[in-house]
């Protein structure tokens, strides 16, 4: 039933308002049929970048191809692509079975044939009940399907969505989230996701693009994105809570390298040496673990705040000048005021330059025998 | 053996006990007029308020009116040491005979219907058009189709006049015709129309142009990826979420063409040639102030007080129909 081909490709896709450059030279490829999560912070750009896709925004540079076809100046309607908009946009005037056949209308199809279609389409999203309905009348996830339903409703070759899921509550949204993931399975169709959600992100993507200030940052699997961040900004973004981050020095010890601050001392599990460098350590929280007061180096902290999450607790604790939260099951057994040692293990911790901001690895130098 | 049994846990509002809730005696002993006094402060800020704009429109609007309905069954020729003589309803029974009311609310319906292509048709082409028009541009061009809107109509109108004029106006000298635009019968209602379009095109623009800022863009962003084209966006998308600003200013044409014409009718034609531009606002002020007849412009006033609330309601409930669109 399906087109063949749906790959996306964006080449050095640029967009300015002004002097603001909001894109800035993004390149990307969306393979067919994968469910590819643009994920940022508001103002990212994340957003221009799927009106760029869909063709509601020209690029100020750079080019879209959809398969192999180059459509940068293609008008939206000629696309061959449905988007879901954060408002859903649902023509208020219009029932819902109206909406949703909105597009084969545009299409020119005949009545009985939109009729069939919308019928199949509103049976597949349970909206049979409501298809005589205008948008006023719908609740918020209604609203949501219907939007859907418009984009489902005429097999297109990509769907773009806008923070679909940004107008629902919490309950609805993680049933929600489920629904269009198995969506996505079941129709194998391309589909290109807007959000600021870490969660949605990391629970949906096949695979997920950072973007900060116009720029990608990294793309990669959840898993990938979430386990070796390219920078600090992809460290600090993802995760909850965020990442501990540290102002460190690389520095060589009895036992190796370790990274140093003040009151920290945690080995990289590295025997080599190297130059001292200062550099950001970062270290999940829920990769810390509560060692022995007996135990050497780590992290000393003393514990500030303790949240309870319901199954786990959260330890805000403060180390020489920087702050570092440790994640684990509940009960912790820490209390405010409490002197605890914080150790973790050497592939959890990762380093970014301290400039850059980008991820060091290790790289052994060739060994280099005395003649 | 140990023995027990499940008890539910009360909810923590009962658990905290309601001995709180009770009034603390002897609360309500204190002297009433002052409870009253505190209440009435309390209660006054709402109406004081809304007492300016009541007490306007009480003795500008609602007492005239009620004073017209008590004017329209007396014969009084408006000089005030002669007295009011009560006639009964002779004065409604003089209006409906006369062929004059007929005639005049035939020219009024003419009229409204005229001024409809200024006040909705060429504002609608005229704001889609130049709905991309931004920045400063757009406020030059908004300032310049508003601009006959603050010519007074009387300065206007004798402009017009001087234009209009039937050996050296420049209408005439443009179109190499020698008409007599306001002077004969079939053109005299014609002008005042056009007069009076030029005057109001501007405004209806920018109500269009407000009404159009109004609808939410991504209608439009989400039916360009549907697949529809420009002018299918504009017939099933802008016009039909338009509709509330449309209805309005159906409104307004209907309500207000013939007091927008009257100053121009009044100082163009006076009614005339032969009664020709007599609407029945001008047939109602010639009733009154030429004829010295107040009953009858009275029972004039009351009738047509009546006839534009019916269409006014009417349209209002269309209006509101159409409003329910927005969400």
């Amino acid at each position: 039933m399906r087109k063949a081909v749906s790959r996306i490709r964006l080449q050095r896709l640029t967009r300015r308002f002004g002097s603001v450059t909001a894109v800035d030279a993004v390149s990307l490829d969306v393979a067919d049929g994968e469910f590819l999560v643009l994920l940022g912070p508001s103002g990212c750009g994340k957003s221009t970048l799927l009106r760029m896709i869909a063709g509601l925004l020209a690029p100020t540079e750079g080019r879209v191809l959809l398969g192999d076809a180059d459509i940068t100046d293609v008008p939206p309607r000629r696309r061959d692509l449905a988007m879901v908009f954060q408002s859903y946009a649902l023509y208020p005037h219009l029932s819902v079975a109206r909406n949703i056949g909105f597009p084969l209308r545009a299409r020119g199809w005949s009545r009985a044939a939109i009729r069939e279609k919308v019928a199949e389409v509103a049976a597949a999203l349970d909206l049979t009940e409501l298809l005589d309905r205008r948008p006023r009348e719908l609740s918020g996830g209604q609203r949501q399907r219907v939007a859907l339903g418009r984009a489902l409703v005429r097999d297109p070759g990509a769907f773009l969505m806008d923070e679909p899921l940004s107008n629902l509550d919490a309950a609805l949204r993680a049933g929600t989230r489920a629904e269009i993931s198995a969506l996505h399975k079941r129709l194998g169709a391309t589909v290109v996701y807007v959000t600021h959600d870490q969660v949605e992100a990391m629970t949906m993507a096949t695979r997920i693009a950072l973007l900060d200030k116009g720029r990608l940052e990294q793309v990669g699997t959840p898993a990938e994105v979430y386990d070796e961040p390219a920078s600090v900004f992809v460290a600090r973004f993802l995760g909850s809570p965020a990442m501990n981050l540290i102002d460190a020095t690389v520095a060589a010890t009895a036992a190796g390298l370790a990274a140093r601050a003040r009151e920290v001392e945690l080995p990289l599990g590295i025997d080599a040496e190297t130059p001292e460098r200062p550099v950001v350590l970062g270290v999940r929280p829920e990769h810390l673990a509560i060692a022995g007061q007996g135990a050497e180096g780590g992290i000393r902290a003393v514990v500030e705040a303790v949240e309870n999450l319901g199954s786990e607790e959260v330890a805000h604790c403060r180390a020489g000048e920087a702050r570092v939260s440790v994640r684990g099951p509940r009960p912790l057994g820490l209390r405010d005021g409490d002197r605890v040692r914080l150790t973790a293990r050497p592939e959890h911790l990762h380093l970014f330059d301290a400039d850059s901001g980008r991820r060091l690895a290790w790289r052994p130098a060739p060994v280099t025998t005395p003649a | 053996m140990v023995t027990g049994a499940f008890v539910e846990v009360p909810p923590a509002a009962q658990a905290a006990g309601g001995a709180a809730d009770a009034p603390p005696a002897g609360a309500r002993s204190r002297a009433p007029w002052r409870a009253l006094w505190r209440r009435a402060v309390r209660l006054a800020p709402p109406y004081l308020f809304l007492a300016p704009a009541l007490v306007l429109l009480v003795v500008w609007t609602y007492r005239p009116l009620a004073q017209t309905f008590y004017l329209s069954f007396f014969s009084w020729n408006l000089v005030p040491d002669v007295p009011m003589v009560p006639v009964g309803t002779a004065n409604y029974e003089r209006l409906l005979t006369t062929p004059d009311l007929a005639d005049s609310v035939g020219l009024t319906f003419v009229v409204i219907v005229a001024m409809l292509p200024f006040t909705l048709v060429l504002p609608v082409v005229v704001a889609l058009l130049t709905r991309r028009v931004r920045g400063r541009a757009a406020a030059a061009y908004r300032a310049l189709i508003f601009a006959p809107m603050l010519v007074a109509p009387v300065a206007g109108a004798a402009v017009w006049q001087w234009l209009l004029d039937p050996s050296a106006g420049i209408v005439n000298t443009l179109l190499g015709t020698g008409t007599n635009w306001l002077n004969s019968v079939d053109t005299s209602l014609w002008a005042i129309i056009a007069i009076t379009g030029w005057h109001v095109a501007g405004f209806a623009v920018l109500v269009v142009s407000a009404g159009l800022t109004g609808i939410n863009p991504d209608y439009a962003a989400a039916a360009q990826v549907d697949g529809a084209s420009r002018g299918q966006i504009t017939r099933w998308v802008t016009l039909p979420l338009l509709s509330p600003t449309l209805a309005f200013l159906l409104l307004m044409t209907v309500l207000l063409s013939a007091q927008w014409t009257f100053p121009l009718i009044d100082t163009l034609t006076q009614g005339g040639p032969v009664g020709s531009t007599t609407t029945v606002y001008y047939l109602l002020w010639e009733y009154g102030f030429r004829s010295h007849d107040a009953g009858l412009a009275a029972a004039a006033g009351v009738l047509f007080f009546a006839g534009f609330m019916l269409v006014a309601s009417l349209l209002a409930r269309i209006s509101d129909r159409l409003s329910r669109y927005d969400d």
